[in-house]
């Protein structure tokens, strides 16, 4: 039994059926990658920060649309072969734009690399510094005396657990503990439930339904973790996610950062950003600062008098108050942005490692870090959203090749029995893959371009 | 397109080989649309009767908070089940007391699992599959494999979904809705969180679109080209008009709710801001977020499918009915082609209506009137159709089957559903009953005695063409009375108390409000005599009204038990049925054997006809089936024409 | 019908030229985006423009939209429509009366 129209046209619709499924298929995937781009717009015309414009790597995505459009054309080439049965260059072309595939997302995996190794700190008054986190950044806790954890009888969605949340983080001792009755226990799973079905019954006893059970460890102990994997602490306390207390000593919470940008747009008066603190940059980076704004803010005045008002311009303000450091010291400096194609190519240096001896290197204090992040979708909605819809595109790349790979490497069969099976089969495959550059033909520039 | 080819073969696809397949490829990985069409039902009907379990659950903790669930320390103690059951549930019910998250986690998988697990499978997959495909006089779908898929999926989002009660953090706790912010930042802190009832819902969601958009692709797909010879458009059963819609609804609509999933999973895994605005703080403290983001977008999102998905879970309700109704008066479906075109229209304005789920999100003047005007625009289309099916009793000798029994209760029920949303259409009136039992309960009459109500008849009616029995019609009477019964005293009651302000997500009813649940009026003096008539004293108050509904929640579950037995004994024990088309029925989803054989029709169908002919003047039986061209002798095949169903085998 | 063999080796030259078309047009995207307009919102405008004008191409050419059957048409018309709803309302309905802020 044989499904009618998988080959040849209905004589009403004039459609086979794989073509109408496409068509239907993409009208879904409009409407997919519509809600995208509307989320987009909706984030961008809300934006209350500095929506940003050239910075990602332009060279990477225009070789990539380059490569995207060549892959359409020979797709559509492949299908035309085969429709003429001129099967090896057929071949040629479908090897053709599965390769183009294969670079496309070797290209992606370098972009999306360079961002995950670099980071955006932002500080109280709003500067960001843009740069390289050498050591990581971790808080660092020691001389921990005693610890307290609470449980609930009741069940809840997060349960006291040192084991998962606690323990973890230990930087320095042994998780040796003396308990309230005074026995010695090595803190583990079995352990824990232990004392914490101790805890409660004698809790429920006292008509509670929770309880807090005090280890003093046998000898001091050190902890040390990335800030957003617990919940808090102050100079003595330290509060792990499942709601156990060390009490100690604070030893080091500040952040070393190798410096590449300071970008003072969200700052009302840039010449007294906090990066200017002696501890900071200093002034000898405030002055290169206030040379390269003065420079642009009158290069901008010559160029357009007052027929442009210089808050408005996106470009200068970037231009302005964003600068890019290539060099450990300012005297040292090749000059800054002053070169009009520099600064108009300046993506903070995502170049890699090569740099990193080029720029200063600052300690800042927890005090006055307000949000850090590396290049992800945490950083900003700009940064969420660019990599949802080049994921997901990325996604839809991987998984055209992969099906036209199929009727390349595996449809041999229907290749010699019944071409125009294949031929139709192609057709479809090809229409997904010119949807998928169509897609890229707006991602290009609202992400990369404006 | 093909006239082209140098070697244009007809129709067929070569190359396959005909082997038979074993029981696994029967009936597990079967690419057959009828026993897709089942697999998507059964699994439907339970689903429907998970998440009827979890609203018991729920409706005790409203009515009697604080009270140990009866029974539930009994099931604890089960061999194999206690286990499951504590792990699942008993585990956040210490002492057998619903709390809080529990009953957060039950409100939330209870509505998911209803409206994307239960009615949507059930509904437009199971019956569009077994159903469409003989209607239009086809031997399958036209992408078989795909529709195999589309239920693996389905069934993977339906594992995922049950299995995040199991994972450490239990499922989702945000109601079905899932609104962000606070669905973005609850509970985060865990250690794995992949292991996260949230995040596996979420992922759960991506699978149950992707295999909707399989399904509604296959659909159209088919219904477009795979009509028999002489199905026209206006030929076509309206079954299959309003399954073509839905499907429509399905494909355009959910993407956007994809991507409401997607962003909200890349809030919570990677720490985005998509849907968290600026300066967002939770118990005092700053949140470590960049913020930037909206919670706006998500609700747009969100309705945006979420509006279009009530009618996809209303429209296979009036394409059963559409034929439960004629074939049980013996009389033409009144309005045809305005039923076609209302359902186009409804379709259409259904997505273009969503914001009047957001009247209370701050928009402006302007665009609350363009949403007031389409909200109510939209009425008109059903409206219609409602009028239609009412109409079409009128001069019938109607049987009153299981199957025309719960028809004939939707049309009120329905109603009723549809009457009490109106008001809602209007801004002024919304922000009263926003987010109150109102507006649970006028949704309630639309999809629970209204749709559910719909599928049980298109399972009393098809039953015989699945299986060749018919089922018990006792049983049916004695499911369809309760069922009515219970309803009603679920749903009735939350009129009054959402009038007089409860808001829909309290978990102990009411209880902790006073001032809104104290209040006493005819209605609650009425249900506390009542009550007191049986010797049960029930506060005289809007509380009071929990136990009332309580009970009526329990009469529901025991009336679907006769369904139950039904379903299964008449399988085997059920009365033969002696014809293939035992209701005497026009469309050609009755010219088949039965249980139809792998390739349907064992004569091309060739239709000549439109799809309600019944009781024609002139001819002596009172239907006149679409494929005949006399009573009793079917069309020719025209010459010539390429075989658009071939005989079987 | 525009797909037989005569006129596909004659739209075989045709896909080589959008091709070039296309690519020209991707230079000329990029070098607008350096050319500094009166408002960066023009810069948006000029550079959804050139983009629509890019993806026009590919679809009437490369997707034969510019030959296909009413049917299709049909489908596509209506996703615009949604599609267009999904754009504008969500924005329309942010602020009352609109201002773009964020360009
Ligand atoms: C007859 C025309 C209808 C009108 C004018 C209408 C109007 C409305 C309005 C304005 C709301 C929002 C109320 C609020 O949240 O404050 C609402 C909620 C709802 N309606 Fe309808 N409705 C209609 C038909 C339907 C149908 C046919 C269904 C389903 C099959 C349905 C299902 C729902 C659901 C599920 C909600 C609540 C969703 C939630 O908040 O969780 N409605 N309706
Ligand atoms: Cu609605």
């Amino acid at each position: 039994m044989d499904i009618p129209y998988t080959v040849s046209a209905r004589p009403d619709t004039g459609l086979y059926n794989a073509k109408i499924g496409i068509w239907l298929f993409l009208a879904s995937e409009v409407m997919l990658f519509g809600g995208l781009f509307s989320s987009y717009i909706f984030l961008r015309v809300g934006a209350d920060y500095h929506w940003p414009v050239h910075e990602l790597n332009v060279t990477l995505g225009f070789i990539n649309t380059l490569v995207l459009i060549a892959s359409s054309v020979t797709v559509v080439m492949a299908w035309a072969s085969l429709k003429l049965r001129r099967i090896g260059q057929f071949k040629l072309y479908m090897l053709i734009t599965v390769l183009c595939a294969g670079v496309f997302m070797v290209n992606k995996t370098f972009e999306y690399k360079a961002k995950f190794e670099h980071y955006a700190v932002k500080l109280t008054d709003g500067t960001y510094l843009t740069g390289h986190l050498p050591e990581g950044y971790e808080i660092k806790f020691g001389e921990v005396g005693d610890l307290t954890l609470t449980v609930q009888a009741r069940t809840s969605a997060i349960d006291a657990d040192p084991v998962d949340y606690v323990l973890p983080f230990l930087a320095g001792g042994e998780a040796r503990f003396k308990t309230e009755d005074g026995s010695e226990i090595e803190l583990n799973e079995t352990t824990f439930a232990d004392l914490r079905e101790k805890a409660l019954a004698k809790a429920a006893t006292e008509g509670k339904n929770n309880a807090a059970i005090k280890l003093v460890p046998t000898s001091p102990l050190a902890f040390k973790a990335k800030p957003g994997k617990i919940l808090g602490y102050n100079a003595t306390t330290m509060t792990f996610r499942d709601g156990s207390i060390a009490t100690g000593k604070l030893t080091d919470d500040s952040m070393v950062l190798e410096v590449d940008g300071v970008d003072t747009r969200s700052v009302p008066d840039a010449e007294k950003s906090l990066a200017w603190n002696a501890g900071y940059l200093g002034d000898a980076w405030k002055k290169a600062f206030v040379e390269n704004r003065d420079h642009h803010l009158k290069a901008f005045e010559e160029k357009y008098g007052d027929r442009r008002d210089p808050k408005k311009s996106a470009t200068l303000q970037k231009e302005a108050f964003f600068m890019h450091l290539h060099s450990a010291t300012p005297e040292a400096g090749h000059g800054d942005d002053h070169g009009e194609k520099k600064a108009a190519a300046g993506a903070p240096a995502e170049h890699g490692d090569a740099h990193h001896a080029h720029h200063p290197v600052v300690k800042i204090d927890k005090k006055d870090i307000a949000f850090y992040s590396n290049f992800t979708p945490k950083l900003n909605t700009y940064y969420a959203i660019y990599f949802t819809l080049t994921g997901l595109h990325g996604l839809h790349v991987v998984a055209g090749a992969l099906v036209l790979a199929y009727f390349l490497f595996m449809d041999g069969r229907r290749l010699r029995e019944n071409p125009e099976h294949l031929a139709n089969r192609v057709e479809v495959g090809g229409l997904f893959w010119h949807f998928v550059d169509l897609v890229w033909i707006f991602l290009f520039p609202l992400l990369y371009l404006l | 397109m093909s006239a082209t080819t140098h070697d244009s073969k007809q129709g067929a696809d070569h190359g396959h080989d005909h082997h038979e397949p074993g029981f696994i490829g029967k009936y597990v990985f079967s690419t057959d649309h009828k026993i897709i069409g089942v697999q998507y039902a059964v699994s439907g009907l339970l689903f429907l009767l998970l998440g009827f379990f979890l609203m018991l659950l729920m409706r005790w903790s409203i009515a009697f908070p604080g009270q140990e669930v009866p029974g539930l320390a009994f099931v604890e103690k089960l061999p194999l089940l206690g286990p499951i059951f504590h792990e699942m549930i008993g585990r956040w019910a210490p002492g057998g007391v619903v709390n809080g998250e529990l009953y957060n986690m039950l409100g939330a998988m209870h509505g998911t699992i209803m409206v994307f697990l239960g009615i949507v499978p059930l509904g437009f997959a199971g019956f569009v599959n077994f159903v469409m495909p003989l209607q239009i006089g086809t031997i399958d779908m036209a992408f078989p494999r795909l529709n195999m898929w589309s239920y693996w999926l389905f069934l993977v989002s339906g594992i995922m979904m049950l299995a995040s009660f199991f994972v450490g953090t239990g499922s989702v706790q945000t109601g079905w809705t899932m609104y962000s912010p606070l669905a973005s930042t609850t509970t985060l802190a865990v250690t794995n969180i992949w292991m996260h009832g949230h995040t596996w819902w979420l992922l759960a969601m991506v699978f149950n679109i992707s295999a909707s958009l399989l399904g509604s692709v296959n659909v159209i797909t088919t219904v477009i080209n795979l009509r028999a010879k002489g199905m026209s458009w206006m030929r076509m059963p309206f079954f299959c008009w309003a399954m073509f819609v839905t499907s429509f609804l399905l494909l355009l609509a959910f993407p956007p709710l994809e991507v409401a999933a997607l962003l909200q999973l890349v809030d919570r895994v990677f720490g985005a801001s998509f849907f968290l605005p600026t300066g967002l703080m939770e118990g005092g403290q700053h949140l470590d977020i960049a913020g930037g983001g909206s919670p706006l977008l998500y609700q747009h999102l969100f309705w945006f499918l979420a509006h279009p998905e009530v009618y996809v879970l209303i429209l296979p309700a009036f394409a059963i009915l559409a034929e439960v109704i004629p074939a049980n008066t013996r009389r033409p479906l009144w309005g045809y082609k305005s039923m076609v075109y209302a359902t186009l229209t409804l379709g259409f304005l259904s997505f273009l209506v969503w914001a009047h789920h957001m009247y209370l999100t701050g928009m402006g003047t302007m665009m609350s009137t363009y949403f007031q005007i389409t909200t109510v625009l939209i009425s008109v289309p059903s409206v219609i159709l409602l009028t239609g099916l009412m109409i079409s009793l009128w001069g019938g000798s109607i049987r009153f089957t299981p199957q025309m029994l719960f028809a004939s209760a939707f049309l009120p029920m329905f109603g009723i559903g549809g009457l009490t949303g109106l008001p809602l259409a209007f801004t002024f009136i919304d922000l009263a009953l926003h987010d109150t039992y109102y507006v649970i309960g006028h949704f309630h009459y639309v999809v629970a005695p209204g749709t559910i109500f719909a599928l049980f008849a298109g399972v009393y009616h098809w039953y015989p063409k699945i299986t060749g029995r018919y089922m018990s019609d006792k049983l049916g009477k004695l499911h369809f009375w309760p069922s009515l019964l219970g309803m009603n005293l679920v749903f009735a009651p939350m009129f009054i108390q959402g009038m007089g302000g409860f808001h829909r997500r309290w978990y102990d009813g009411g209880k902790y409000f006073e001032q809104t649940s104290g209040v006493s009026n005819f209605w609650t003096e009425l249900n506390s005599s009542i009550f007191g008539l049986f010797g049960m004293e029930v506060p005289n108050n809007l509380l009071g009204l929990n136990v009332l509904m309580s009970v009526g929640a329990f009469i529901l579950a025991l009336g679907q038990v006769p369904f139950i037995l039904n379903v299964f004994l008449s399988i085997k024990g059920g009365r033969k049925t002696n014809s293939d088309n035992p209701w005497h029925c026009t469309t050609l989803d009755w010219a088949t054997p039965t249980p139809p054989p792998h390739g349907n029709f064992d004569f091309e169908p060739v239709v000549v006809r439109g799809p309600y002919e019944y009781s024609v003047p002139g001819i002596d039986q009172d239907y006149f089936p679409q494929w005949e061209i006399e009573p009793g002798k079917a069309a020719p095949v025209p010459a010539g024409a390429p075989a658009s169903a071939p005989a079987h085998h | 019908m525009a797909d037989s063999p005569e006129e596909i080796q004659k739209s075989i030259r045709k896909y080589l030229w959008i091709g070039a078309l296309l690519i020209l047009f991707t230079i000329i995207t990029v070098a607008l985006s350096y050319v500094e307009l009166p408002t960066h919102s023009l810069n948006i405008l000029v550079g959804m423009i050139v983009a629509t004008f890019k993806a026009a191409l590919v679809a009437l050419i490369f997707m034969h939209l510019n030959h296909e059957r009413p049917l299709i048409y049909k489908v596509l018309a209506f996703t615009t429509v949604f599609a267009l709803a999904l754009f504008m309302l969500f924005i329309f309905t942010s602020g009352d009366p609109l201002v773009f802020e964020g360009f």
